[in-house]
């Protein structure tokens, strides 16, 4: 079953209805449901917000008629009224920030800007208020730019901390969904500063947060540029690694395959191990377990095996079998990607162990073939990423002993110790006078 | 010598045996006990005769054991005539005696027509002396006694045989109304009220043979009215006529009766009656509820020592009244119960159509926690080798649904502290129980309750009766409805506890969790809860039986990772426990005798009801196998490493010692018990010989305690044989230039991939210097062993990091200038939280957020949590070393190195310094 490594049941509920729907798309594009099921589910999701004429559509194509239930007819109805009062609510805010002058009248200081408004324009709290819970209704609606530009000024105006807060939350989501992922990622900075320093009712409370934090953050980190680096440094802090480990341990597919594919984390690496090794029995994921397979087991065979199914995984996730559409080829960069830094792992660690390798063998337990693999390793060779020499008469890799050397470690433990003594003895120095002057 | 009074009753006998037939059932059968009998008797030759007669089919004995007593019917007959009271007492007392006899003889649960008769006789004789005053002047002042003990014994003796003796007289129709009638009123009550009491006759006779001196001292015409004050029967004078009573009586007698609760010589079982007594005469429901708090708190202190237990007959009503209480609770919802206010004086008089709320003193969760701790006692208490200790613990569903319903109630009015501390103890009777114990449980309610329906019904028709002014029908479900699993039934109980409950009810709640999760074989679950709870930490500042769970948890916790193959953390929840050779002390499982320290007589009673019940004990046995095979398995081959210095890295000491000891002797005898059985599988593992040390763990015969031993050996072989392996490889590496993986694999009866994982997995951490040649698959050795001088050398550099390691801390310790600078980032975010957590002041999530760093550490610090976890403080022994923390934390984020644990070094202990030792390594690496 391809749909066993499937993780969208497990992250929709993490993310609000909107963000599900770039979900939906995919998995209907992938063919793993019946696109009936699909199209049943996104009614669903439809029916709590207030995109009406996107369900009927939908509606329409699944039950392939032309006919609406009247209930979605009526909500249509109501949505447009309740639209109309609440544009009306926000209406003299509204038309204030059009006006490009009097939005020049603001200033960096909040409260002058609120009595100025309130005193100018007799725009009060209530209003402010208005703007927001039109910016929330302009969301439901799917007009995803005008709620995050709303959202942008109302929080430029409101005092409420909570609010403000659910405001940041709202304009993160509209970005997400417009893709703005530099946007988007900036007010993702903001939001973790906030949910990091801010006083939760309970702890309970900010671990939810973070986990929503994370999880909306996949959608950025795995469509920006530098996202791969970033959602290491997100996801492997502390607070939100143990968030991970306590309610979302999913993610961390997430947080292995950018540990994998990202060269440049290597010390975090070996920790990160040391974390998957026990909450494997919590998941159960291909990628976490290729892993455990190579630095905890040491069964190549079994990472081998692994590695396809960490192939199909990747295919059927949403955020990392993102396609990139080159000509007439689609591919997956990330696969390539995965593939080629898993196969290194590979190697590397058998390398670690071994002192002669048949090439043969290896060739196989890379899948590649013989000439493939001669290549490859001696480009690892060429680039001095391998120390080690190729027997091509016997078909053989010879590795070179990196034992250091005895003398050298014995340096190694000493030099410390003169710079330790040397602080120590300075730091004396420093306390004795105060000593004595006491 | 013909009667007076019988000459014409023959004919009557026949039709008076037939009737007393029938009221055999209902007549009191103490008749073991009586204590008095008459010895007015004027009845005749002719009458034993008719008696004797009627039985001829009897055989011999029984004929004599009758004619003894006609003759002493005669000799009080005789002593009547000359009015001699002395006489004629010893001659009652004689004729009780004989009487006794008679009855065990017949097999019958009626006293003879004889008997019967004589004991009219006699009353009649006593009221006719008593009625003469003139005569009574003149008797001596010994004759006067003996009437004065005589009335009381008579009395106290008609009593029991009052029916008989009415019918007696009713046939010969020559006795005056007046007494009957008395008769018979005294008599409905005494029926009522003696409802199951056996212990009331001994009580009562106690009572009266009180009353009898003061009855002496006093005036013989005092003595009459002095004996009617006896209280029960006043009381029921007080209350005969039921239209009569008023809330007033009742209150005014209540008051009395609590008054003398505590007073010499106010007997404790009597005091519970006369409560009972007045429950049913109760006025208004308040009423009756406040007279009810003070029966079930009465029957508290009829057992006044703090070791002993209540007795169970006592503990059962107990349970049953506060049923009671829970019905009149739940049938009028306006009264609240509380032990806050003062409740007004009057405040029960309101009547049942009373609508605004009715505050009754009582605390409903202490008295549950005290049925609790009763049960618990009485478990502690009996032998549990007898058949007593079954029976007991059946009642422990009654318990159950007790509690349940007081939870219930407690929830309905929204009393949730209340309600989580019940929980608790709900949670404390279940926690231990695997599911088939728990299922014998659920059937055992179930059944109980099919059976007792009946027997309910008909207690609850007594209650019912005419006397009980405020009917309560039985609201309250008396059946405990268990879910299916127990798993489900802790779910539920323990979601409220951590919902609603006090810091020590969801420590405990925890535990109980923990070990229910590991006896069910989730370990990881159990785990998490342990380190999320950060209970290893705060387990020290809790009250001992805390402690206790807390240790019991971890044992089972171990078990539980030794049944799942996690050697380390078994070894690593159990070595603590056994660190001190006190096991049974830390589980409260008895009491250990330390040869260096005498307990004080006092220590010793405190540990004495410590003591777990037998029914919850881990068995010590499989406990300390599993212990010693863990630190085999991870010893051997640490000692087969570092060979060279071998006390440096200690993993058990215990182990250790114990192998010390065993290789100190001479002769190695067949083992016996569990250590010397490990001992033997020790050595054999020590000379890779994986065979011989499996078969003799085989042989212990604690694995037939495992539920999937099958499976476990399994487990364990695959690895004694894995562990044979490594310490073959770091024993004789040296030997070797190259060997192949099939030799290996042959050898240790492992499959190619495994031996091809444990071998890498050693390469890999550098244990063994060593590669694969792949195509001849070989491991080949490298030659990197140091020679004496290298080796010497990196002696030295040790010891010079260990010298300016002291260095630091010295300098530390003058400046303080400890500073956490250099700690790994984790655990400076873990005080965050744990400050986070602590200013959050214990909100409901806490257990989850203050945790995380451990579970953390716990996992990334190579199981350094489990290391930590073994800090079961003994019980009593509360170690200091906890006080590093605070001391590391507030001791200044100055200058200086990394090594927090400078400053930690002052508290100095050995038992928390595994977790010193683990942060350092963190630091180092």
């Amino acid at each position: 079953m391809a749909s066993k490594f499937d993780l969208t049941p497990r992250i929709a509920p993490n993310l609000d209805r909107h963000l599900v729907f770039p979900l939906l798309e995919f998995l209907q594009e992938r063919g793993l449901y019946p696109e009936e099921d699909i199209l049943k589910a996104k009614i669903e999701l439809l029916n709590h917000t207030n995109m009406v004429d996107y369900a009927m559509d939908i509606h329409k194509s699944l039950y392939r008629s032309d006919d609406v239930p009247q209930d979605m007819i009526d909500r249509r109805a109501e949505v447009v009224g309740r639209l109309k009062v609440l544009e009306d609510g926000a209406a003299p805010l509204i038309g204030f920030l059009q006006n490009p002058q009097a939005v020049q009248e603001l200033r960096a200081d909040k409260q002058y800007n609120l009595q100025m408004l309130n005193e100018r324009y007799q725009i009060g709290p209530e209003q402010i208020d208005a703007l927001y819970d039109y910016a929330k209704f302009q969301f439901e609606c799917g007009n995803y730019s005008g709620a995050a530009d709303y959202l942008h000024q109302y929080r430029a105006l409101c005092t409420n901390n909570d609010k403000s807060l659910s405001a940041l939350w709202g304009k993160l989501a509209a970005e997400v969904l417009m893709q703005n992922w530099d946007i988007a990622l900036e007010e993702l900075n903001h939001l973790k500063e906030i949910i990091d320093s801010k006083n939760f009712s309970s702890p309970l409370n900010q671990v939810q947060n973070r986990i929503w934090l994370m999880h909306w953050s996949l959608f950025i980190f795995f469509n920006h540029d530098n996202g791969r680096t970033q959602i290491i440094d997100l996801f492997n802090q502390d607070k939100y690694l143990s968030a991970i480990q306590t309610n979302a341990p999913h993610l961390l597919r997430y947080l292995a395959t950018a540990f994998i594919v990202n060269k440049r984390r290597r010390p975090q690496f070996k920790e990160f191990i040391k974390v998957i090794q026990p909450e494997q029995y919590s998941h159960d994921d291909p990628i976490t377990e290729f892993l455990a397979c190579i630095y905890v087991n040491y069964d190549f065979d079994g990472a081998q095996k692994k590695m396809r199914e960490c192939e199909e995984a990747i295919l059927n996730d949403p955020f990392l079998g993102k396609r990139i559409e080159e000509g007439n080829f689609t591919t997956v960069p990330l696969r390539d990607e995965f593939l080629e830094n898993a196969r290194l792992f590979i190697f590397e660690t058998y390398c670690r162990i071994h002192q002669r390798i048949d090439m043969g063998v290896l060739a196989e337990k890379l899948n590649l073939n013989y000439e493939e693999a001669e290549r490859w390793i001696v480009n690892l060779i060429r680039t001095s990423k391998l120390e080690a020499r190729i027997d091509s008469k016997l078909g053989t890799i010879i590795m070179e002993p990196n034992d250091t050397n005895v003398y050298e470690q014995l340096i190694n433990h000493t030099t410390a110790l003169s710079n330790r003594t040397y602080k120590i003895v300075h730091q004396l120095l420093e306390n004795a006078p105060a000593q004595t002057a006491r | 010598m013909a009667s007076r009074f019988w000459t014409q009753g023959d004919s009557d006998t026949e039709e008076e045996e037939s009737d007393y037939d029938e009221q055999e059932d209902d007549a009191p059968v103490e008749t073991a006990t009586a204590t008095a009998a008459s010895r007015y008797y004027s009845g005749n030759a002719s009458d034993s005769d008719d008696s004797d007669g009627q039985k001829r089919v009897v055989r011999r004995v029984k004929d004599k054991r009758f004619d003894e007593l006609s003759a002493t019917v005669d000799q009080m007959k005789n002593a009547m005539k000359i009015n001699d009271w002395v006489s004629l007492q010893e001659s009652f007392e004689k004729i009780n005696k004989q009487l006794g006899k008679v009855m065990r003889v017949t097999e019958s649960d009626k006293p003879p027509n004889l008997y019967i008769k004589a004991l009219v006789m006699l009353e009649d004789f006593l009221n006719q002396a008593l009625a003469n005053k003139e005569a009574k002047k003149k008797m001596s002042s010994s004759n006067a006694k003996a009437l004065n003990s005589m009335k009381q014994k008579l009395k106290k003796n008609n009593k029991l045989y009052e029916d008989m003796i009415n019918q007696c007289r009713e046939k010969p129709e020559l006795f005056e109304e007046k007494v009957e009638e008395e008769q018979e009123s005294e008599d409905d009550v005494t029926d009522d009220n003696v409802t199951d009491d056996d212990v009331s006759d001994d009580l009562d006779a106690e009572e009266t043979d009180d009353e009898e001196e003061t009855g002496n001292d006093a005036e013989a015409g005092s003595g009459w009215e002095k004996m009617l004050s006896k209280k029960d029967k006043m009381m029921d004078k007080q209350f005969k006529d039921p239209s009569q009573i008023t809330w007033d009586t009742v209150n005014k007698k209540f008051k009395e009766i609590v008054a003398a609760r505590g007073k010499k010589g106010t007997g404790r079982m009597e005091l519970v009656e006369q409560l009972t007594f007045l429950t049913r005469v109760a006025k208004t429901p308040a009423q009756k509820l406040e007279i009810f708090f003070s029966v079930v708190s009465a029957q508290f202190d009829v057992n006044p020592s703090l070791s002993g237990h209540m007795p169970i007959n006592v503990w059962k009503q107990c349970v049953q009244n506060m049923l009671a209480i829970l019905d009149v609770l739940t049938q009028y919802p306006n009264i609240v119960v509380d032990d806050m206010v003062e409740p007004d004086e009057n405040e029960t008089q309101k009547g049942a159509d009373f609508n605004g709320t009715i505050r009754i003193w009582g605390n409903l969760v202490a008295f549950l926690e005290k049925v609790d701790v009763e049960y618990f006692k009485s478990l502690q208490v009996i032998d549990p080798h007898t058949r007593e200790y079954v029976e007991r613990l059946k009642d422990e569903p009654m318990f159950l649904v007790l509690a349940q319903n007081v939870q219930e109630y407690l929830e309905k009015v929204g009393d949730h502290k209340g309600a989580s501390k019940v929980a608790l103890k709900r949670v404390e009777l279940v926690y231990y129980k695997p599911q088939e114990v728990y299922d014998a449980m659920r059937k055992l309610a179930e059944q109980d309750n099919g059976e007792s329906e009946s027997g309910e019904e008909k207690v609850v028709n007594e209650i019912r009766g005419p006397t009980a002014f405020v009917a309560t029908p039985e609201l309250v479900p008396r059946k405990p409805t268990f879910p299916e699993n127990s798993r489900a039934l802790m779910d539920i109980l323990v979601s409220l506890i951590y919902k609603y409950g006090d810091e020590r009810t969801k420590a405990r709640a925890m535990l109980c969790d923990i070990y229910h999760h590991a006896i069910f074989d989730e370990f990881s679950t159990s785990r998490d809860l342990l380190l999320m709870s950060h209970l290893q930490d705060n387990v020290q500042h809790m009250d001992i039986s805390t402690q206790i769970l807390f240790n019991r948890a971890m044992s089972q916790l171990g078990l539980c990772s030794f049944r799942a193959s996690l050697v380390p953390e078994a070894h690593g929840c159990l070595s603590e426990l056994y660190s001190a050779g006190r096991v049974k002390e830390l589980l409260a499982q008895g009491v250990s005798q330390s040869r260096y320290h005498e307990k004080t007589p006092e220590q010793e009673r405190l540990e004495r009801r410590r003591q777990m019940p037998y029914h919850m004990h881990i068995n010590l046995e499989l406990l300390e196998s599993v212990h010693l095979i863990c630190a085999m398995l991870l010893e051997v081959p640490n000692m087969a490493a570092n060979v060279h210095d071998a006390k440096r890295k200690v993993i058990s000491k215990n182990f250790r010692r114990l192998l010390e000891m065993s290789e100190r002797q001479t002769f190695t005898g067949p083992p016996e018990n569990v250590r010397d059985h490990v001992m033997a599988a020790t050595r054999a593992l020590r000379q890779g010989d994986f065979d011989k040390a499996f078969a003799v763990i085989k042989s212990l015969d604690v694995w037939k305690l495992l539920r999937n031993k099958d499976s476990v050996l399994e487990m364990l072989k695959a690895k004694i044989k894995e562990e044979a392996l490594r310490t073959y490889l770091f024993t004789y590496s040296l030997a070797y230039d190259s060997l192949s993986l099939d030799h290996l694999s042959k050898m240790f009866d492992l499959s190619d991939a495994q031996t091809r994982s444990i071998v890498s997995k050693m390469m890999i951490n550098e244990e063994l210097h060593a590669s694969w040649d792949q195509p001849t698959g070989c491991i080949v050795f490298r030659d990197v062993e140091h020679t004496r001088l290298q080796a010497l050398a990196f002696h030295l550099t040790e010891k010079l990091s260990v010298l300016a390691e002291t260095n630091e801390r010295a300098i530390e310790a003058r400046f303080g200038g400890g500073g956490l600078e250099g700690l790994p980032l984790r655990r400076k975010d873990g005080q965050d939280y744990a400050g986070a957590a602590a200013s959050g002041g214990g909100g409901g999530g806490w257990w989850q957020e203050f945790s995380f760093n451990q579970n953390r550490q716990g996992s990334s610090g190579g199981r350094g949590g489990y290391t930590i976890s073994g800090r079961a403080s003994a019980p009593g022994l509360v170690s200091s070393g906890y006080s590093r923390d605070g001391q590391a934390r507030s001791g200044g984020y100055g200058s200086g190195r990394a090594y927090h644990t400078g400053s930690g070094a002052r508290g100095g202990q050995s038992d928390g310094s595994t977790r010193m030792v683990n942060l350092n390594r963190g630091v180092r690496t």
